[in-house]
């Protein structure tokens, strides 16, 4: 569902040029779980945001879902986030002022949907988290654990095909780290949902079907 | 401030409608060169050709003319402030729109009377010095006793009236022009006849000064000559107005506009995190502008209510009628609304061209 074809990426920094992917490929099928793992500095983070479309490659191809992504425009990227990729970030990145509800309402606020059941999909996804008892906290109020599940939730909401993780667990001690890891699998081998995870952490690493190790601008075979 | 200019406006619209519009006011022409009272001056307006104006001209419905003195006023050996005497004839009462409040008003057969109608300023002052009746209470004026036959209902300040009705003192003209020293007839009130226009009835009165010979000439205002200066000053005024709320609103937009652009910088992440979920630009855009124009109508209703009351403060000591100008509210809504946008773009536009990246970097 993913192909990445020597994907390269620069900036420039001043008057130097540089390259922080080198050409990249990768191809991730349907259902797959992978983290893609490396020392920072890789690249691990460009090749994260060129996967979830807020970055542009410099050249290279990226198709999803068979269709060449990488050149469309602004808004079109954006209605591909929307609908197809769900992110879940090291720092939650959940809005302060809404409450866990309202967080994971916000990506259907953004499709225009209006329909009365958003509300009851909503629920039934914190449900699925195990966060529904908490759905009208702020994010303040919860643990660090729990606002993970929160922006899992989120992720999911728009029945996305993939789900970008961040580094989830890096913010979080070892054993809510494990029970992040352990929702991703479960929503992996239930619903058949593809997870990228990207991670420096060998031992989350380890946990997925496939591990994809990054150095230095490219994907070590 | 547009609220105020729309009282100003009102009020004099208000005092100009109480005297009718169809009152002209003839004043005797001073002669060019030489100053006042030295014999330059054109000779004066006799009564008789005077009272002989409407007979003469058919535009001309009533007259009333007045002579105004001075000296001391006293009442029981006691000066009188803020009084002043006036001759007139039985017409005057009619064309300026007095009433009576008690007793009569001067009649033709007042002539060379000793009798006085009296203002309700006057009346008080008198009750104040101890008056236990006021009709047949005696005023000196110089050398001469009048007696009080009526009183003047109160009139509200200001006007077209070129006296102070309340202050005044009436006499008969005839008793007037004999009493005052160097008393002449400086100023007449015509009314206009029904079906005839206001210049036509000038006209006639021109035409009629000029016949009498030489040395005589007159000034005629039309209530549309005063209507034209006042509204040339009203149209200074609101400009003036105008200017000064531009720049208040130019002032209070940009600090709408650094309030958003605070606002955008403190909460770039959230734009990042928007975005990233599938906000398009023009999503933050929009929902930045929103804000902006909120903030703006909650400034522009806080400015309505302030300014309703600040406009009700000045009314009510400056002893105007108070009004409310509907449009005045509807433009402070619209303008607030405008700022909102026009100030709000900006912030909004550069929220919504943030890099999705570096927005969801910041913190």
């Amino acid at each position: 569902m993913l192909t990445l074809r020597d994907i390269r990426k620069s900036y420039r920094i001043g008057p130097t040029e540089v390259e922080v992917l080198k050409g990249v490929s990768l191809e991730i099928k349907q259902g797959e779980l992978v983290s893609i793992m490396g020392q920072s500095g890789c690249g691990k983070s460009t090749l994260m945001n060129i996967i979830g479309l807020l970055d542009r490659p410099t050249s290279g191809s990226f198709m999803l879902d068979g269709a060449e992504v990488s050149y469309t425009n602004d808004d079109a990227l954006s209605e591909i986030r929307n609908q197809r990729i769900g992110f879940v970030f090291q720092q939650y990145f959940l809005l302060s002022r809404l409450t866990a509800l309202e967080n994971v309402a916000l990506p259907l606020v953004y499709r225009g949907d209006k329909s009365t059941n958003s509300h009851e999909r909503c629920m039934e996804l914190l449900k699925r988290v195990g966060m529904d008892d908490r759905a009208h906290h702020r994010p303040a109020e919860l643990s660090g654990g729990q606002q993970q599940r929160v922006a899992i939730a989120r992720a999911l909401v728009g029945n996305p095909s993939l789900i970008l993780a961040d580094e989830p667990t890096g913010a979080l001690d070892t054993q809510v780290g494990g029970e992040i890891m352990e929702l991703f699998k479960t929503l992996n081998a239930e619903e058949g949902i593809t997870v990228v995870i990207i991670t420096h952490d060998p031992g989350i690493a380890r946990q997925c079907k496939r591990v994809a190790v990054m150095k230095d601008g490219v994907i070590v075979p | 401030m547009v609220s105020v200019g729309r009282i100003v406006q009102e009020e004099s619209l208000r005092q100009f409608k109480e005297m009718g519009t169809d009152i002209l006011t003839i004043e005797k022409e001073f002669g060019g060169g030489g100053p006042p009272g030295s014999g330059a001056a054109k000779s004066a307006l006799r009564l008789d050709t005077v009272l002989a104006i409407p007979s003469r001209c058919p535009g001309i419905a009533a007259v009333a003319p007045s002579v105004r003195g001075n000296g001391d006023i006293s009442f029981n050996g006691k000066k009188l402030e803020r009084s002043s005497p006036m001759g007139v004839t039985a017409s005057f009462l009619d064309i300026n729109k007095l009433t009576m409040e008690e007793g009569r008003f001067l009649s033709d057969l007042d002539e060379q009377s000793r009798y006085c109608v009296i203002g309700s300023q006057v009346a008080a002052e008198l009750q104040k010095q101890g008056a236990a009746r006021l009709l047949g209470s005696k005023i000196r004026l110089g050398d001469n006793l009048f007696t009080v036959i009526g009183v003047t209902n109160e009139v509200p300040q200001g006007g077209m009236r070129r006296f102070e009705p309340n202050e005044m003192i009436y006499l008969h003209i005839t008793t007037g022009l004999r009493v005052f020293a160097n008393a002449e007839i400086q100023s007449i009130t015509a009314r206009v006849s029904n079906g005839t226009t206001n210049n036509a009835a000038r006209d006639q009165v021109m035409a009629y000064v000029a016949s009498l010979g030489k040395g005589q000439a007159v000034r005629i205002t039309s209530p549309e000559e005063i209507i034209a200066q006042m509204e040339k000053q009203m149209q200074m005024f609101t400009l003036l107005l105008g200017a000064i709320g531009s720049i208040s609103l130019i002032v209070g937009g940009v600090g709408v506009m650094n309030v958003m652009l605070v606002s955008v910088t403190e909460r770039r992440r959230e734009i990042g995190i928007r975005r990233a979920l599938g906000a398009k630009r023009g999503d933050i855009r929009g929902q930045f502008l929103i804000e902006s124009v909120i903030l703006s109508l909650i400034g522009g209703l806080l400015g309505i209510i302030f300014g309703i009351g600040a406009s009700w403060l000045i009314a009510h000591f400056a002893k105007w009628q108070f009004a409310l100008s509907f449009s005045a509210i509807l433009l402070g809504v619209g303008v607030s609304n405008a700022v909102g946008i026009f100030f709000g773009y900006y912030p909004a536009r550069q929220a919504s061209l943030l890099d999705p990246i570096v927005a969801l970097k910041s913190d």
